[in-house]
């Protein structure tokens, strides 16, 4: 076999090798993207060292005001002062309970139209002022 | 050199070749290769038309919105809607609008000409250039749920002065159609009360109806829900 043949296969052993072992690196990093586990975003920690000066804020994350429903329920969700009193009210429904986990999750009716929902929450300490908001959501049958 | 040349690309082009068959072996076959050209190619489309169906349907449903408010004027397919806060223009399209009258729990198909002045009107649609363009327009009473400390009571009259948070005052006429409930302070269950069971300094929970022409903030009260102030003492 010729020299030149010899350094030619050589040089392209090398050659192919380096780029065989960037393709099969790649190729594995590839299926390791693919397979990557994403964690659950962790839960957004309650504030649980509350002082006797502050109390936990009325907050409703659903539903939005002024949002359009096509079903006759909806689910309010949110946070309040634990072991407060709340009651949530509109024209078709009164509801009142103790919020003893501070997070609640409930179901509640809505009317065709127009929804006007007044929610309260009364602080079991009796120093603190009674915490309110007032949405109007939309219930609008996909029929239509 | 040029033979030298020439032969190490060749010989490199064999061995990527070689490696990168080995590499497409060795990864697992998924659903689409496994599968004949032309089923992933409708597979492809299909998914694609399904992505755009929902694409379009988010679309619409964000910029879907709904407004109300008094009927201000009505001119053939132009409405103004008027509420607290501002007067909102409303367009009818003739092909697509569908107007309702809200009857409790049922509803009944009008048309846009038996809409009147003052009627309370909800309309939902696409708004664009701060017109909503209403698919539904629903004729419907205007309620309002609000709450505050009963100050004054007037057993001649039958009507109940309330304190809100925000410092507005109503009067709330107590009548035979109102219905009037208590939370039991123990259960916080809900009975049903009479007249004589108001107390000053009672919490009130109330739902009024309102038409736009009330005077002195005065309306009749469709719904009451006392908090006995026996609660906030115990």
């Amino acid at each position: 076999m010729k020299k030149e043949t010899i350094t030619a296969i050589i040089l392209g052993l090398i050659f192919g090798g380096i780029v065989a072992i960037f393709i099969s690196l790649k190729s594995k990093d590839m299926e390791l993207a693919k397979n990557k586990v994403i964690a659950p975003p962790k839960e957004k920690a309650l504030s649980s060292n509350l002082t006797e000066t502050e109390i936990q804020n009325l907050e409703i994350s659903e539903p939005a005001n002024n949002a359009i429903f096509e079903k006759n329920m909806v689910r309010f969700k949110g946070v309040a002062a634990k072991d407060s009193l709340m009651v949530i009210q509109s024209p078709i429904k009164d509801l009142v309970f103790k919020n003893t986990q501070g997070k609640f999750d409930l179901e509640f009716p809505l009317a065709l139209g127009e929804n006007s929902i007044k929610i309260v929450v009364y602080p079991k300490e009796k120093q603190f002022r009674a915490q309110e908001k007032y949405i109007k959501i939309y219930y609008i049958d996909s029929e239509l | 050199m040029k033979k030298i040349l020439r032969n190490t690309f060749l010989v490199s082009y064999m061995v990527v070749l070689l490696v990168g068959q080995s590499v497409i072996a060795q990864t697992p076959p998924t659903a689409s290769a496994s599968a004949t050209p032309t089923v992933v190619v409708d597979k492809d489309i299909q998914q694609l038309k399904d992505k755009i169906a929902n694409k379009v349907s988010e679309i619409r449903k964000e910029n879907n919105k709904a407004i109300s408010g008094f009927v201000l004027k009505i001119d053939g397919n132009n409405m103004q809607l008027n509420n607290k806060e501002d007067v909102n223009q409303v367009k009818f399209d003739d092909t697509l609008t569908k107007v309702f009258k809200v009857l409790g729990t049922t509803k009944k198909e009008i048309k846009t000409s038996d809409i009147s002045k003052d009627d309370y009107a909800i309309a939902s649609g696409v708004v664009a250039d701060n017109i909503i363009t209403a698919n539904v327009v629903l004729i419907d009473e205007n309620f309002l749920a609000d709450s505050g400390k009963i100050t004054e009571i007037n057993k001649d009259t039958y009507n109940i002065k309330v304190l809100t948070s925000d410092k507005n005052t109503y009067s709330l006429d107590i009548e035979t159609s109102t219905k009037q409930y208590m939370i039991d302070i123990k259960t916080l269950s809900r009975d049903t009360i009479g007249f004589s069971k108001l107390k000053e300094g009672d919490m009130v929970h109330f739902v009024v109806k309102k038409t736009g022409k009330e005077k002195d903030n005065n309306y009749p009260a469709v719904k009451i829900l006392i908090i006995p102030q026996e609660y906030f003492i115990k």
